[in-house]
């Protein structure tokens, strides 16, 4: 980052504080509706000292990765079937299109349902937020393979399941990384979400916990948390790696 | 007999909704050993010829023989060279010249031997750990032949491997590729819209007729090599092809 962006942003976010503690001061709202900076940033060290903070987190990163990773798995699978398999794709592929327009928290009902108030419920719905995102990416990304690269792999010799890992994923790995990066994006929306619902421990949890104890400030703290969390992903790990692919792939 | 037969390869295509006609009956013996270059008009189904031979594409009638053997499959047996070069991006030169030995499921130490060799000849070594984005358009094909290359295929088929490239890389490849050619003793058969780039490099040049392709007329290039692209000795033959083509690319 240019010296000069970084230091807009910086002044952008004390401007931010300094506003909000500026309407603090000015005691406009009660102390209990509208916190300071100071209340939020307490509450975030209370967390960190009794460690709460941190088993939420730890919950909450924990469903999220399982459910990421069962849906990257199934996501793929399904995207190269799709792809590769007309009929598949005439068939599974409409309905794919159509399960991905429900949004992951509508699915909570129904895994209550049939989980109940478990870890696996929560992973559920993770997993049914992203595992779309990821199939229609790898859909897309394997139909758009520059054909020659199939056919050169093929007159080497290559068989279909070993187009598949030689040839299909690293060719559509471009596209699939924004597979990945919009199913962690639903994802970490539907772990939070359900967690709320289910109120079963994790970071929504937490928020939830919050809100009963009219807790304002630790209810921002944590938004704050998962905010952190999402950049944190978006903007290292995400951009590392698709930085990478791009230049390698001469996308860049 | 010969290394590779063809024998009255049909092949239509849908234009329109109707069947148009793009190759009408070819019949080709390529001797083992053989350089045939095809040239002929764009559009004229010398690159079908070559795809259908590859087994990447089915002929709508006739058949292709290697060794006598009736083919309805690609294969590594022949190796293409597409025009594009199709080097993989995610792969560095290596691992792309190795990638047919991997398929194979020749163990590293073998592969890592064979391909040194292969890119030693095509002077790549020092490129081996580059990746395709970092080099120029003619070290690409270069690659490219390297990989077809260390297949060791039966027959080497090269589809305008060098038609994206600036004239003073061509020559070189066209000079590099008469050596390989000696040195390898490979049957290759070699698919061209550049009369000069024929003559340089055949044993034997065929002239396809406008759509639908035919041989129209076939030419023996009996001359010393390395040929190069300023001798003018080569400047007859050149012209007695055109005299065949010229009609075909105005038709």
């Amino acid at each position: 980052m240019k010296s000069s962006t970084l230091a807009k942003k910086i002044g952008f976010y004390a401007m931010i504080i300094i506003v909000w503690q500026g309407l603090d001061s000015a005691d406009i709202w009660p102390d209990n509706i509208f916190p300071s900076p100071v209340d939020v940033v307490e509450d975030l060290a209370y967390g960190v000292a009794d460690a709460s903070l941190f088993y939420g987190i730890g919950t909450s990163l924990l469903r999220l990765i399982i459910g990421l990773s069962i849906a990257i798995a199934g996501g793929l699978v399904l995207g190269i079937f799709m792809a590769r398999v007309e009929t598949v794709n005439q068939t599974i592929g409409s309905l794919v299109l159509g399960l991905q327009s429900i949004p992951s928290i509508a699915w909570v009902p129904l895994a209550i349902l049939w989980f109940g108030l478990t870890d696996t419920g929560i992973i559920f719905v993770v997993v049914i937020g992203a595992i779309f995102a990821v199939t229609i990416n790898t859909y897309t990304g394997v139909k758009n393979i520059n054909p020659s690269y199939i056919e050169a792999a093929r007159n080497m010799g290559a068989k279909e399941g070993q187009l598949i890992t030689s040839i299909l994923i690293p060719a559509a790995f471009p596209f699939i990384i924004s597979g990945f990066k919009q199913g962690w994006a639903f994802a970490w929306r539907g772990v939070i979400g359900a967690e709320l619902l289910f109120s079963f421990l994790g970071l929504g949890f937490l928020l939830n916990v919050g809100r009963q104890l009219n807790d304002v400030s630790q209810v921002i703290a944590i938004m704050l948390v998962i905010m952190g969390i999402g950049i944190l992903v978006d903007g290292v790990v995400f951009k590392k790696i698709e930085d990478k692919v791009m230049t390698r792939w001469g996308l860049r | 007999m010969g290394k590779l037969e063809s024998r009255n390869i049909e092949k239509y295509f849908t234009h329109d909704g109707k069947p148009l006609k793009t190759l009408d009956g070819i019949d080709l013996n390529v001797e083992d050993g053989e350089f045939v270059c095809i040239v002929g008009p764009s559009g004229c189904g010398k690159t079908t010829f070559l795809r259908i031979a590859a087994g990447l594409e089915k002929p709508d009638d006739g058949e292709i023989l290697l060794d006598n053997q009736p083919l309805n499959n690609t294969g590594p047996d022949r190796i293409m060279v597409f025009q594009e070069g199709a080097l993989f991006p995610w792969l560095n030169v290596q691992d792309n010249v190795e990638y047919g030995l991997k398929i194979a499921g020749i163990p590293k130490e073998k592969r890592n031997q064979i391909s040194h060799r292969y890119l030693d000849m095509m002077q790549l070594t020092q490129f081996a750990t580059s990746y395709t984005y970092q080099l120029s358009t003619g070290m690409k094909q270069r690659v490219a032949i390297a990989r077809a290359l260390v297949m060791e295929p039966d027959v080497l088929l090269m589809d305008e491997p060098f038609a994206a490239l600036d004239a003073q890389t061509r020559d070189l490849l066209l000079v590099e590729m008469q050596l390989i050619w000696q040195k390898t003793k490979k049957t290759i058969i070699f698919v061209t819209h550049n009369v000069a780039e024929a003559v340089m490099l055949g044993t034997r040049v065929l002239v396809f007729t406008h759509r639908p392709g035919r041989i129209k007329k076939e030419f023996k290039i009996d001359y010393k090599r390395p040929r190069i692209s300023e001798d003018e000795n080569l400047l007859p033959y050149q012209q007695k092809i055109l005299a065949e083509l010229r009609p075909e690319v105005k038709k």
